[in-house]
């Protein structure tokens, strides 16, 4: 069984089926772009896959964990949503940081909200309590540094480009460490020339652990960094395959025409 | 009659002692509505729908008549209808400021709360965090930013509106200078203007100094 699972996924709104029998995996490491036109689903299938939006129907599994199942009751409940949550990282188009927090902080206040609940739970001494907080200050730190802005750790969102808040926002995503971390058109609110900075941190990112998920109209970056690329098109999978395969030889006629628009 | 030293001195501290009055109405009030309002705002705000189809047509029937007129329904109704023992004076007008001030906070917090973008709480959610840690850590700072202004005003509505507690007789200041007034001395009526100019003047500094605390980040 492959790292992450996702088989049949189904997804109405009102009437309009959205996403319509999605299936794929990917196993651990790699990185899957998705290319669509607007409208296709892209979103969608990720905040399905965050939990962010309810599945009407599908499987998905993680790890051998099997997190949502459409024919199993237990598992659509709200029940246990956060645990789930934590297995999928989310980094939105619009960043959607936190502006009352410090880069810094934006990145911390997860990791010390869950370290919080345990303090409680484990009943923590406070010596103990301290040592916790250091290793999550040291490991923001360092995400921070990874994403090359140790410089900013006090700077406020409203202090920083469009750029560098993406970037806090990845090293964010990544201080709970989940399995897969998905990404929605990353650079598509930047400037022409603050893209380049947040898909290098992307592209860095890449490594025999992390499983990525980018959903993207960056079709050069696709190409370079992706391991698998699915083309989405009305909700369903038209083409999938390896870059090479998809963007040079695309079985699909709509594959075909999506490649060949004017501006790509 | 001209004004002696020593009558303007008497004056003035009988004036103070209306203002202390007023002082506690606008205090309690504050203290109780503040919270009060939060509440009732998460009713009107509830996915329950009858819930908040009732909390709206409350806060429509609190805001859509005059605050007088619900000082006076405070105080006489139950004593009126349901032969209940009534409010002392005093607990009436708190009651019925509390309520009305409760309802027009609720609509601003409602305001604040409303115009958050979905996307904080999202970013909240993927990071695994509850709904209430989502609500104090992420949401609640930025309501507060937003909403200093329109609080600003109605508070500073409140401090001139605690001279309606005078139609039931308590003797906050407009009600002592009055009854100079009755004794042909005009005077401390207008007098009485200094005291509610220091204090919204007080009070100005203060939301300013607030406003200034929160300049750091942008929502
Ligand atoms: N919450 C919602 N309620 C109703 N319809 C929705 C909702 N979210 C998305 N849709 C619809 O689902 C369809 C797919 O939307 P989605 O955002 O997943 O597309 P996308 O592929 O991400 O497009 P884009 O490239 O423009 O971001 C659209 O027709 C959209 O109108
Ligand atoms: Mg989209």
């Amino acid at each position: 069984m492959a790292f992450l699972e996702v088989k049949n996924i189904k997804k109405k709104f009102g009437s309009n089926e959205v996403l319509k029998d999605i299936s794929f995996s990917l196993e651990k490491g790699e990185v899957l772009a998705i290319i669509g036109s607007s409208g296709s689903g892209k979103t969608t299938l990720l905040r399905c896959l965050n939990f962010l939006e309810k599945a009407d129907d599908g499987v998905i599994s993680v790890d051998g964990n099997l997190l949502f199942d459409g024919s199993d009751r237990s598992t659509t409940s709200d029940k246990n949503i956060r645990r789930k949550r934590l297995h999928f990282g989310l980094v939105f188009q619009s960043f959607n940081l936190f502006p009352q927090y410090t880069a810094l902080k934006n990145i911390m206040l997860a990791p010390e909200m869950l370290l919080k609940e345990r303090a409680k739970k484990e009943k923590l001494s406070a010596h103990q309590k301290r040592e916790e907080h250091e290793k999550i200050v040291a490991h923001a730190k360092e995400l921070l540094d990874s994403v090359g802005l140790s410089a900013k750790e006090k700077s406020y969102p409203c202090e920083l480009s469009g750029g560098q808040c993406q970037r806090v926002a990845i090293a964010r995503a990544l201080a709970l460490s989940p399995d897969v971390l998905c990404f929605d058109e990353p650079t598509s609110a930047l400037d022409p020339e603050l893209t380049g900075e947040v898909l290098r941190v992307i592209r860095n990112l890449k490594s025999s652990d992390r499983t990525m998920i980018v959903v993207t109209h960056e079709m050069e970056f696709a190409r370079n960094v992706a391991d698998k690329v699915i083309f989405m098109s009305d909700g369903v999978i038209e083409e999938a395959g390896t870059p090479e395969e998809v963007f040079d030889n695309p079985k699909s006629e709509r594959t075909r025409e999506f490649l060949n628009r004017p501006g790509f | 009659m001209s004004i002696t030293w020593p009558l303007f001195i008497q004056v003035t501290l009988r004036l103070l002692e209306g203002f202390e009055t007023t002082c506690l109405i606008f205090a309690l009030t504050l203290v109780l509505a503040l919270p009060l309002g939060l509440v009732i705002s998460f009713g009107s705000m509830s996915k329950f729908k009858p819930l908040a189809y009732i909390t709206k047509v409350f806060v429509w029937i609190i805001r859509g008549v005059p605050l007088m007129l619900q000082i006076f329904v405070v105080f006489y109704v139950p004593r009126l209808i349901w032969d209940l023992p009534a409010f002392s004076r005093f607990n009436a007008v708190i009651l019925a400021f509390v309520i009305n001030y409760a309802c027009y906070f609720s609509e601003i917090y409602r305001g604040g709360i409303e115009s958050i973008s979905k996307g904080q709480y999202e970013a909240g959610q993927v990071l695994g965090m509850t709904k209430t840690q989502i609500f104090f850590k992420v949401i609640l700072m930025q309501v507060v930013k937003r909403i200093i202004p329109p609080m600003s005003n109605e508070i500073i509505t409140l401090v001139k509106d605690t001279a309606l507690a005078r139609v039931i007789m308590v003797a906050e200041i407009l009600k002592v200078a009055e009854e100079y007034a009755g004794y042909a001395l005009i005077w401390p009526l207008f007098y009485t203007a200094v005291y509610y100019l220091a204090f919204v003047g007080i009070l100005t500094l203060l939301f300013g100094f607030f406003e200034r605390k929160l300049s750091y980040y942008k929502v």
